[in-house]
């Protein structure tokens, strides 16, 4: 075989690089397909992280991978779906007999759900937030039994909107996505829910 | 020699860095996996009772979508959901199918053969040939039917959007609204927090609804006024596992009662009195998040499991006479 020259060599790699190229265009853009170029309804702007919840697993890393501490994912409450249950399964831990605020009965590790009578045998629940550490505990016990109200997102005004995301990176769902700066949650609910 | 040996030693220290470095990136350490806010579903979906029944092949309805099932008087096995009806026998060989359009939610057959068909805001009579009898639709709105249940002249509708059961003859006339709530006789109301919100008819007749918010099941009379109830919320298998269970309740000849759970999914076996007789399928015995497991008594004892996402009809067999 004949030794390649060095004009060959340089010849070889830029028509290399110029296929490369071509092909991860035309792949970006099979993979955006529906998506307009041009245009007004074209996704631009600045956009933020943001987990879906229908595909969230309540798997903890929310809480133990953010680069914030506590992380900038909340536990945050869409009321349109709750059932304002007394036995609310996102508040006590399973098994609880007596239905009071103790806190050995409270499913959440730092107590960040609050419980407000409003009446017999209705109670709301509430999130404070500057306690929420994100873990999800509530929202799989929300879930597996009552309506999925509960639902974590990430809270922008503590996002640091990492370029890559650590929480995004180890999410073994797939849960996170970037999402328009101007509609940033992707709340499940039966409205559009004030978050 | 002394080369020969630095050699080997170099390979050998070479494969194990390549080794670890593979566990590193590939496996990850379990310690690391692991959830340290885990809500412990898995232990709560364990149980050391051994099952009364044991499980045999499952039906397998032509419908893509499963969501209702019930037996007739005729001994068939009637299964109801996104466009229609499947008839079948109980070796789950097909008799007759027909097409609807829309999503039966529930479903029940009348001691004629009628069949009364929840439509989730309407309900629908439809002759087992596939002939629609008629249609009617509650005058609430937001009408959410969650279930039907049925005798000779009496249909009743169970709406989880306004927490009411409606009583209708057989020609879709509204007889009496049960359930609501009225302070003055006492009655509380159904506390409904999801679209889980069964009726059944005891040998009886009497009226049985699953209070889910309360976890109860309650006995109503013609006029309204609460008889009776029974049922607690627990994780043990005495009671019901939290909110909306039962979310599916049917009565056996005997008066005895059959609950399936969400949340736990688990299907039991109650007296008459309410009191836990046997366990009918484990949670093992689902994929875990299983919703919507409707119930009907089968023939000798049997037990038919509607599972919506395995979208088969299970059928589980007594042991021994309880």
């Amino acid at each position: 075989m004949d030794k390649q020259s060095r004009r060959q060599f340089i010849r070889l790699a830029v028509r290399g690089t110029l296929f490369g190229g071509i092909a991860l265009v035309t792949g970006n853009l099979i993979l955006r397909q529906g998506e307009p170029l041009f245009g007004k309804n074209r996704k631009s702007g600045p956009t933020v992280w943001q987990l879906n919840p229908a595909k969230c697993i309540q798997c903890g890393r929310c809480a133990t991978n953010c680069v914030k501490t506590p992380s900038a994912v909340k536990c945050t409450h869409a009321y349109s779906m709750c059932g304002y249950c007394n036995l609310c399964s996102g508040y006590f831990k399973p098994g609880t007999k007596t239905l009071d605020t103790g806190a050995e009965k409270q499913l959440c590790p730092v107590s960040a759900i609050k419980r407000t009578f409003v009446e017999d045998p209705f109670y709301e629940y509430t999130i404070d937030e500057t306690l929420c550490i994100g873990c999800g505990k509530c929202v799989k016990g929300c879930g597996a039994f009552g309506n999925g109200s509960l639902q974590l997102q990430v809270r922008h005004p503590l996002c640091d909107n990492c370029n890559e995301c650590s929480i995004a990176r180890n999410c073994p769902a797939g849960a996170y996505r970037r999402v328009p700066l101007s509609d940033p949650y992707l709340l499940k609910g039966f409205g559009k829910e004030k978050v | 020699m002394k080369k020969k040996i630095i050699l080997v030693f170099a390979i050998i220290l070479f494969l194990a860095i390549v080794a670890w470095m593979f566990r590193d990136l590939f496996t990850g350490s379990p310690e690391l996996q692991k959830n340290p806010y885990d809500y412990g579903m898995k232990e709560l979906r364990q149980t050391d009772t051994v099952p009364a029944y044991k499980e045999v092949t499952p039906l397998k309805p032509a419908l893509t979508t499963i969501t209702s099932i019930a037996t007739g008087y005729d001994g068939k096995i009637y299964v109801a959901g996104k466009g229609g009806v499947d008839i079948l026998d109980i070796s789950g060989r097909i008799l007759k199918s027909f097409t609807f359009p829309g999503y039966a939610t529930c479903l029940t057959v009348m001691p004629d053969n009628t069949l009364v068909i929840g439509m989730g805001d309407h309900v629908e009579l439809w002759d087992p040939s596939g002939v629609q009898i008629s249609a009617w639709q509650p005058e609430d709105t937001t009408s959410v039917i969650t279930s039907v249940a049925a005798s000779q002249h009496k249909i009743f509708v169970a709406d989880a959007g306004n927490k009411i059961v409606y009583q209708y003859n057989e020609l879709g006339k509204l007889q009496a609204r049960i359930g609501e709530k009225d302070p003055s006789r006492k009655i509380p109301g159904f506390v409904i927090p999801s679209p889980y919100f069964d009726v059944g008819i005891s040998p009886a007749g009497e009226l049985w609804v699953a209070n889910t918010g309360r976890y109860k099941l309650e006995k109503y009379d013609n006029d309204g006024s609460l008889l009776t109830s029974w049922g607690e919320a627990s994780v043990t298998l005495e009671g019901f596992a939290g909110c909306c269970n039962p979310s599916h309740f049917t009565i056996l000849s005997d008066g005895s009662f059959v609950t399936s759970e969400k949340g736990i999914e688990r299907v039991k076996v109650y007296s008459p009195d309410g009191n836990f007789i046997a366990l009918v399928a484990r949670p093992e015995s689902f994929d875990e998040g299983t919703r919507g497991l409707d119930l009907a008594a089968g023939s000798n004892g049997r037990i038919l499991i509607l599972d919506p996402l395995r979208n088969q009809v299970r059928v589980f067999l007594p042991l021994k006479k309880h």
